[in-house]
């Protein structure tokens, strides 16, 4: 009978079917530990991936900003902001912020990123240069991440594995001293590794460690000298400046990729200070208006900008006849503070050149006002070719004029330390300082130069933490309240339910 | 033990194949076969006793058949009907007259892989048939079950045309996995419940819920969550039929939206919130004076120009009715051709639907075509082969819209063109509706081809082969003015997103149904079964379009474009058995067992087994009941068993890379690297996961029920009882791990869920004869469900975090059920400062017309006189107490009526729309001092509280179905015919938010749905 033939067949074929079958995962679209950490080409992957990180919105290219010009006398923010932005500008943080708890995750995020170039890259087989270059970039992000952290939260995890287990996850908190020995360890790791004073845009180099380093030993002396809660273990705080001041040198002296850029307005253009030969921009968090989402490109411009309109403004705002640039509109989430406004000299260049007070649409022309909810804003950050929200705007992370003034804060009142604060000065078209001042009267004049040329950029909360003089400025001098996190914020709750070497 | 199985099926087919010899015949008798009004019953099965001879009736009732003997015995059976047996004298032709089977003790319940008499059950076990269905227009079946069947909850969460619903069989057992039952049609498990688009419910010959742990623990794995077998309807021998049915409706707006009416209402209130929200004069709204919009002015009209008594302006002309605008009386139709029958040799059951639905929101609508082809063949006396074929194409267009806005604004400008009060202003429901374009389209196909083999009269054989295929394409598109999708403001946005499902499954089963002697009788199922699952997906995205010609038709020409694709697939092996025993037919014993092997799953944990036992004992069929003739069954059940769930993503053992672009002067350059970014969270951060847990496995839920099955007066009285205690443990969880290990989450085994619940089913044949029948039911479902524990933590927030409170809502809590609402509690408003400020108030939360928190907690667990989020805690229970419903059918002659009321009882609502204009109306102020509704605040930031809950129960007619079966042969040709009219969602009874339906999803949260039709829609079915 040919059935017999056919259900035969049937059962036979089905339980083959099975049979053949051992059940093992085939993962798709998926790059694992197994497949990666083989190539010269993983190696380039890997760092980028690192970097990558940088300019996320809870990152550079939003939270950094909302965690570190919120508390100051520079920004305050739209009414209908979330209520963490409320705490940081209230300097009333809780361990429930959600900004505080973004941008932790995000530091972190980094780090694991940066832990997984450091320990894969050099296992792989490739030039060698190549190899020790992306490794040094590795250590760089790292020590970047964790002198973010440390600024703004203190005490806190440090993590050098990739994880690869969740055993692997309790982690308790190191202090302030093995955070940084870490952040110095590394970066002087990085001195080492790269040789190219400039890889490319957005990625670091020797002359950023450098630079990063002489911020490092400033924060540490200038935290020690004025007492600023949690620095009481920095056992020599002249030799930090010497540090600061050495390294600090090494940028201004020993190398001319990055310089001093004459003209404001051209220090904030995106087509020359990406493109130019030489640049202020030590190193950014990189982005590209072509990008395919926030990230890759920017909208911190739009956390700046007033929301009533498209605006046009002119190139070089002293003078009538420059080129008129269309920057578009944004969502006013920023408001420049009238403190740091009315503080700036009439004629500080700063102020005329490189703050929109007015704008013209159509035939129309406005002025903005400090006490609106529509404020002048910093043109620091604007894309005339933007594409609608995307912008090209980078975050700078370290520039050159910073470390002019760290470098004249560590060196002091001396006639190289008046030279380079002025260098700053006569940009901003100021006049020469006091010729006679004390070392303190000096540095405290370096901190308030900063103040003024590094508005905006995420300075001076760490400027009047490592000085300790978050009261005196904020409560004394403008009237803020402060509540809590004056000098460290409270580490995110999340982290401390999770963590169980985190519980108080 | 795949070559056990071998083994033994290769034995089977090779040795038992054999063929039964006739006997000797003596003489031949015919005779035709009616039921009890004496129609025609074609297909009868007619056995000579003690023999193997038999025949069935032909197409005429008509049958004929050898005897031997003096006095030969016949063996009449049909499905639906009491077997008979008739000692036939020595007559040479007989009439047979049928009865139908008392009620439904005989009625056969599939279960997993096989059939068992409804008496004969052992587990728990509902069955409705699919006439029992209402008659009222839905997308699929799933809606239909609603308040069917005792211990499943059916939710649908608004009207959106062709949406499915939320089903949980005795409660939800898993906090991140799958929820949803599986649904296995004719035997296919098909996957999670919840919209079977692919089957038209008219198809649908009967739906069967497996509710317990015995009966769903043959689908092992997927069976915790209880399963719904679907069987359609197939042809039968000798009753050709050619049926149409046609359904054709219309629907009204069941709540009158709640909004603004009077332009100078909405503006008084507008001004006053900005008012007391601090707003600097003028920001005021409506004070008369132009405000800038791109590079043109809107004007605001001032409350006095609204009322028309600003003297220097007419009466302002508009007050845009937007509810009439966007909303309409939405038609329904479904018209469905059916024809089936067959021979002895061949059946057949062909069919084809056209379903139509418009939505409540203009331009919505949902366009579904589905056929159905079954077809099986006799090959040989014992070798039968057939085929399904199903085939569904469904088109959705459009979707939802507000009509919260504005009435004082029109719908154009002075130009025509479309209203904007800014230029990112995006909510003009009329501009969407006529811009957008959404439409989703899908095909399904199905194919199956099964072989069945007799392999003596106790063992049979069946093996099937079942492909699944499933293709969805939405296209979307807006323009450069509507840009509402358009992320980053890069211009217009157009999308194609594709779907693509393949799922293979393989199964072969061999089933015995032996006696041994007069008492014991044994029916085994064993089989293996192999299911390769592959889900494919893509997606083309492009922004910034040069104009809005070519719409998405052509992505490349986009400014920024943006590619994603994925594949999901994974495979799962299983071997199964069911052993059925009964003793004396009073003792009966249920054993099953599944060993499944999924890819899914960590290397440790691949394969799981789950055993479940029950046991039944038929009280009625003792010796000492016989006498006791009004209980016609009463049999006493328990149960107890262990099934899985693994409904997850595959590939969460593996340890996944993340990938990033950078940007580094020449160009992008892409990145790889631990954590893998999901999807992103209400904040716009990326949710990392990506860690590897090689030991991930499945979860398991044990459960224990018992239950009564009584039956008085040959069953015209029912009652079939339920108690279930379930656990699941080894939870799936996406636990949330320490942010500083780079990652957010990790998919982890742990904690324990609880639900535990009684179900009672009552039915009443209260007047039965030919002209008259009244029938009442009643389901009445009651479930407790508990969080036991979750690993570490004692509370998750899950959900969105909601904008409006800034936070999350919902919880996992111990010791709470699921989705418990967290927050602060209130009391009342404030009526003034000192009030505020004794409540630990400040600032503007404090002032007289706020809502008044309650200090009950603090960082030391005592009131400490401020609020803070020490002070939330457990405000609110979406589960309900209770569901129940009422089902009642009365015959008088040719008409029929039926009604069903459907209820939720005791479950609180989470209410964000609970600030409707007209409440507004009755705020706070210094002469209105509101205990309820707090004043006019326009920067309130509303904190998560109990202010919110509302207590959602709701008794609804949900259906009341009036017909008339017209007398056959009125018309020529036609062999039946009935006209009902069917009204759908006809009434509730609620004291919730009037201008809402306060039927939800599951976490019982009104963010204001789409809203549900009540609809009126008139029938015809045609027998031919």
């Amino acid at each position: 009978m040919n059935h017999k033939i056919l259900i035969s067949g049937t059962l036979l074929a089905s339980i083959l079917l099975g049979s053949c079958a051992k059940l093992e995962e085939k993962p798709y679209g998926l790059i694992n530990t197994v497949t990666f950490y083989k190539t010269a080409q993983d190696a380039e992957s890997a760092i980028i991936y690192a970097y990558s990180d940088l300019p996320e919105v809870g990152y550079y290219s939003r939270g950094y900003y909302i965690v570190t010009e919120l508390p100051t006398e520079d920004l305050t923010q739209k009414g209908d902001a979330g209520v963490g932005n409320f705490e940081l500008d209230e300097l009333r943080t809780t361990s429930t912020n959600s900004d505080l708890d973004n941008i932790w995750t995000y530091m972190y995020r980094g780090i694991t990123r940066a832990n997984a170039v450091i320990v894969n890259v050099p296992q792989i087989s490739m030039p060698e240069a190549n190899r020790n270059q992306i490794t040094g970039e590795g250590y760089f992000l790292r020590a970047l991440h964790y002198f973010n952290l440390v600024r703004m939260f203190g005490e806190v995890p440090i993590r050098q594995d990739v994880i690869a287990d969740a055993t692997q996850i309790p982690v308790a908190k190191s202090s302030i001293k093995d955070v940084y020995d870490l952040i110095i360890s590394d970066l002087k790791n990085a001195e080492n590794l790269i040789t190219v004073p400039r890889i490319s845009e957005g990625r670091a180099n020797k002359v950023a460690a450098q630079a990063l380093l002489a911020k490092v030993y400033l924060h540490l002396a200038s935290s020690k000298v004025s007492g600023s809660p949690g620095y009481e273990f920095v056992s020599n705080a002249d030799e930090m400046y010497a540090q600061a001041k050495a390294y600090a040198s090494k940028v201004i002296d020993g190398q001319s990729t990055f310089t001093f850029t004459q003209s404001l307005p051209d220090i904030w253009n995106t087509e020359i200070y990406k493109k130019a030969a030489t640049s202020e921009h030590i190193f950014d968090a990189a982005v590209d208006r072509n990008g395919d989402r926030e990230g890759s490109f920017s909208k911190l411009p739009n956390m700046f900008l007033p929301a009533d309109r498209p605006m046009t403004i002119l190139y070089d705002q002293a003078n009538p006849g420059s080129n008129k640039i269309d920057i578009g509109q944004g969502w006013a989430h920023f408001r420049t503070e009238s403190a740091i406004y009315n503080a700036y000299a009439s004629t500080d260049k700063r102020k005329t050149q490189l703050i929109v007070s007015e704008y013209t649409n159509g035939t129309s022309k406005y002025v903005l006002d400090i006490t609106s909810s529509a404020r002048p804003f910093t043109r620091k950050f604007i894309d005339p070719l933007r594409i609608g929200d995307a912008s090209s705007c980078n975050s700078p992370i370290l520039r050159y004029s910073d470390i002019l003034l760290v470098f004249a804060e560590a060196e002091g009142p001396t006639p190289a330390g008046y030279a380079a604060i002025q260098k700053v000065r006569d940009r901003a078209g100021l006049g020469a300082l006091n010729p006679s001042l004390s070392v303190q009267a000096f540095r405290d004049a370096v901190v308030e130069e900063r103040s003024f040329e590094l508005a905006f950029e995420g300075n001076r909360l760490f400027d009047l933490r490592r000085t300790k003089t978050m009261e005196k400025v904020l409560h004394d001098k403008y009237g803020k309240t402060i509540t809590s996190g004056a000098y460290f914020f409270p580490i995110p709750q999340r982290e401390i339910d999770t963590n169980p070497l985190m519980k108080p | 033990m795949g070559r056990i199985i071998y083994t033994l099926a290769m034995c089977i087919s090779l040795v038992c194949c054999s063929y039964l010899s006739l006997q000797a015949q003596d003489r031949r008798i015919t005779g035709v076969v009616t039921d009890q009004q004496g129609v025609t019953l074609p297909g009868v099965s007619v056995t000579v006793k003690g023999t193997q001879t038999k025949t069935s009736t032909d197409g005429k009732g008509v049958f004929n058949i050898s005897v031997s003997g003096e006095k030969p015995t016949l063996v009449f059976s049909y499905v639906g009907m009491q077997t008979r047996e008739l000692e036939v004298g020595s007559k040479p032709s007989i009439q047979v007259s049928m009865q139908t089977t008392s009620k439904d003790l005989n009625e056969v319940v599939v279960v997993g892989y096989g059939t068992v008499k409804k008496g004969d059950l052992t587990g728990s076990v509902a069955s409705i048939k699919g006439s029992e269905l209402n008659r009222t227009p839905a997308a699929s079946v799933d809606q239909l079950l609603q308040g069917k069947i005792a211990g499943v909850q059916v939710t649908t969460s608004g009207g959106q045309p062709g949406s499915g619903a939320t089903i949980r069989i005795r409660g939800a057992s898993s906090l991140n996995g799958s929820k949803d039952p599986l649904v296995v049609v004719d035997g296919y498990p098909w996957g999670d419940a919840g919209n079977l688009k692919q089957i038209n419910p008219e198809d649908i010959e009967s739906v069967e819920v497996l509710k317990d742990a015995s009966s769903a623990a043959i689908y092992g794995s997927r069976g915790a969550n209880g399963v719904i077998v679907i069987t359609t309807r197939k042809g039968r021998v000798g009753q050709n039929r050619i049926s149409v049915s046609t359904l054709d409706g219309v629907s009204y707006q069941s709540v009158k939206p709640d909004v603004w009416r009077d332009p100078v209402e909405e503006a008084t209130y507008a001004n006053e919130a900005a008012k007391t929200g601090g707003a600097i004069p003028t920001d005021i709204p409506y004070i008369g004076i132009s405000r800038p919009v791109g590079t043109g002015y809107v004007y605001y009209p001032s409350i006095a120009e609204l009322r028309g008594l600003d003297p220097n302006k007419p009466q302002w002309p508009t007050n845009t009715n937007w509810v009439d605008l966007v909303y309409r009386n939405p038609l329904t139709q479904s018209y469905t051709v059916t024809a089936d029958g067959g021979n002895d040799k061949t059946k057949y059951a062909i069919s084809g639907n056209y379903y139509n639905e418009q939505g409540m929101v203009i331009k919505n609508y949902y366009d579904k075509y589905t056929s159905r082809l079954n077809l099986d063949q006799k090959l040989s006396e014992s070798v039968t082969v057939g085929t399904n074929a199903i085939l569904a194409v469904t088109k959705n267009n459009g979707s939802g819209l507000g009509v919260g806005r504005s009435v004082i604004f029109p719908v154009y400008d002075e130009n025509g063109n479309y209203f904007r009060t800014s230029s990112t202003d995006y909510g003009n429901p009329i501009a969407l509706s006529n811009q957008l374009l959404n439409t989703t389209k899908t095909l399904d196909m199905l194919g199956n081809i099964y072989i069945g083999a007799k392999f003596t009269s106790w063992l049979s054989f069946r093996s099937n082969l079942n492909y699944k295929f499933g293709n969805s394409v939405q296209d979307q598109y807006d323009p450069i003015a509507s840009t509402q999708r358009a992320m980053d403001n890069k211009g217009s946005y157009g999308s194609i997103n594709n779907g693509n499902y393949n799922d293979l499954l393989s199964e072969t089963y061999l089933t015995a149904n032996k006696n041994f002697g007069k008492n014991h009788s044994l029916n085994a199922v064993a089989g293996f079964s192999y299911q390769a699952t592959n889900n494919r997906f893509s997606s083309l995205t492009g922004q910034n379009f040069v104009n809005d010609v070519l719409t998405n038709e052509n992505l490349a020409t986009a400014g920024t474009m943006l590619i994603g694709n994925s594949l999901q697939r994974f495979d799962l092996m299983s071997y199964y058995g069911r052993v059925n025993y009964a003793y004396k037919n009073r003792y009966l014993l249920t054993l099953t067992g599944r060993a499944d092997g999924s890819t899914k799953f960590g290397a440790n944990n691949k394969w799981a087994y789950f055993p479940s036992g029950a046991i039944a004992w038929k009280v009625n069929e003792e010796e000492f009941m016989k006498n006791v003739s009004f209980i016609s069954e009463l049999k006493v059940r328990a149960n107890y068993g262990i099934s899985g769930n693994q409904g997850i993503s595959p590939y969460q053992t593996l340890d996944r890379f993340g990938s990033n672009k950078y940007f580094t002067g020449a160009g992008f350059q892409t990145g790889f690297g631990p954590g893998l970014a999901g999807a992103n969270d209400e904040q716009g951060r990326t949710i990392v996961e990506g860690l590897g847990n090689n030991s991930l496995q499945w979860e398991t839920t044990e459960q224990f029920g018992v239950g009564l099955d009584l039956g008085l007066i040959d069953q015209r009285f029912t009652l079939t009882a339920d108690y279930y205690n379930k656990n699941t443990s080894d939870l799936l969880r996406l636990k949330t791990i320490s942010p500083s290990a780079g990652y957010d989450r990790q998919w982890i085994n742990d904690g324990e869920i609880n639900n535990k619940g009684f179900e009672l089913g009552l039915n009443a044949n209260i007047i039965s004869n030919a002209k008259l029948s009244w029938n009442v039911g009643g389901i009445f479902t009651m479930n407790r469900n508990k969080v036991v524990s979750m690993g570490e933590s004692n509370q998750v927030l899950i959900g969105t975090i909601y904008e409006s409170v800034r936070q999350q809502i919902s919880t996992y809590t111990v010791g709470q059920p699921m989705f418990a609402f967290y927050g602060y509690k209130s009391a009342g408003i404030i009526q003034t400062l000192e009030e505020g400020v004794a409540a630990g108030l400040t600032g503007a939360d404090a002032q007289p017309g706020e809502i008044k928190y309650m200090d009950i907690s603090g960082p030391d667990g005592k009131p400490d006189g401020v609020i803070d989020s020490y002070d939330r805690t457990i405000i609110g229970n979406p589960n309900p107490d209770f569901i129940y419903s009422f089902n009642t059918n009365l015959k008088f002659k040719g008409f029929d009526l039926s009604a069903q009321l459907y209820g939720v009882e005791g479950n609180d609502v989470w209410d964000f729309q609970k600030m409707t204009p007209s409440r507004q109306l009755l705020r706070w102020t210094p002469d209105n001092p509101s205990q309820e509704i707090p004043r006019a605040n326009g920067s309130r930031g509303y904190r998560a509280s109990d202010f919110f809950i509302t207590d959602g129960s709701f008794l609804r007619i949900q259906n009341v179905t009036l017909g008339y079966n017209f007398k056959t042969g009125i018309i020529k040709g036609v062999k039946s015919l009935r006209l009902y009219l069917s009204g759908n969602n006809l009434y509730t009874f609620t004291k919730f938010n009037p201008g809402y339906d306060p039927e939800l999803g599951e976490m019982g949260i009104n963010g204001g749905a789409y809203p549900r039709p009540r609809n009126i829609s008139i029938g015809l079915n045609l027998g031919l």
